[in-house]
């Protein structure tokens, strides 16, 4: 996951264009597995509640490959119960594994950040209000 | 059901995607349009920039899932096996030939059909009946099979052996471990064997 991180990071330095969109990519599964930690949701639950928090997935490309793949992976839980008088629905919820790979990403990420931050720190931008 | 979703079911019938699967995954997605749509928003809503590709969504998705079904493999790797049988059948036969040329080259049974092959087809009489050459013209009386016969006999019985070498050589190739996993068929998304480790087809 680190090296996954650290080749966005890489990327996007050289690329100008969708830089943002290149580190969103690099962290989105965690940030699916830290909204499911809010509770079990299906996938357009998980996309309301990620661009909720200021994050949306327009031009990120769609979640449910990366959902496809936690759950490959055995990071999350699936089941299927019946929605809000709607069809029945896919809800995922977080695994012990899940949970454990989350503590994990997060922890990988704010190092990765610290050292960015240490790096861009140098550089001193004027932010018009 | 919604164009993208019909275009995705596609997709995943053309990968081998079982049914039941590709189903629920079609659920899901229409469902999830639905709502968007129900809110006021569309496909990309949900999708993203994926609305505009369904193939290539359709197929990320199954293969993220490990849901793809065994490909067909395309016509060369399909005929390798016949191939290498082929040649392993033919290169055997021929050192058979070989051997037996070389251990049988003093008697009779063997060395009658070398002479005649040795001496190369005879034409058919079109006019009239001409001169009849004896059946086995190189046949001398006294000893049989003279020394000036074995070098034809061993030119033949090494081109055979060279050539099942060769034949042999290749078969071994194609059934060592190494060739079959380069010669296995891989899977067209991944680029992943489709066999797992150590497994045999």
């Amino acid at each position: 996951m680190q090296y996954k991180l650290v080749r966005s990071i890489l990327w996007c330095m050289g690329n100008g264009e969708g830089r943002r969109s290149q580190l969103l990519r690099g962290v989105l599964d965690l940030c699916l597995l830290a909204v499911m930690g809010e509770g079990p949701a299906y996938g357009y639950e998980m996309t309301k509640r990620l661009r909720a928090r200021g994050l949306s997935i327009v031009g990120e490309g769609s979640i449910y490959p990366l959902l496809g793949r936690l759950e490959r992976d055995g990071l999350v839980e699936t089941r299927r119960s019946a929605s809000n008088g709607g069809p029945p629905r896919k809800y995922y919820s977080l695994s012990p594994k899940g949970e454990k790979s989350l503590e994990a990403g997060v922890m990988e990420w704010q190092a990765a950040r610290d050292a960015v931050d240490g790096a861009l720190d140098l550089v001193k931008v004027e932010v018009t209000p | 059901m919604n164009e993208f979703v019909e275009e995705c079911r596609r997709e995943w019938r053309r990968l081998g995607v079982p049914d039941p699967i590709a189903n629920e995954m079609a659920a899901d997605l229409t469902a999830d349009i639905e709502e968007a749509e129900a809110e006021g928003g569309s496909a990309e809503d949900v999708l993203g920039s994926s609305a505009f590709d369904p193939r290539r969504f359709a197929a990320s998705w199954a293969v993220a899932r490990g849901v793809t079904g065994p490909l067909a493999p395309d016509r060369m790797r399909r005929q390798w096996p016949v191939l290498a049988i082929s040649v392993t059948v033919f290169a055997t036969l021929t050192a058979m030939a070989a051997v037996a040329l070389a251990v049988g080259r003093h008697s009779a049974a063997v060395a009658a059909p070398v002479r005649r092959i040795l001496a190369g087809p005879r034409l058919p009489q079109l006019f009239g009946p001409g001169p009849v050459a004896p059946p086995f013209r190189y046949f001398v009386p006294g000893p049989p099979f003279a020394l000036r016969d074995i070098g034809g006999f061993d030119i033949l019985a090494l081109i055979l052996l060279l050539v099942a070498v060769v034949g042999l050589g290749i078969a071994i190739l194609y059934w060592s471990p190494w060739c079959r996993r380069r010669l296995q068929p891989t899977d067209r998304m991944t680029g992943r064997s489709r066999y797992p480790e150590g497994s045999r087809r």
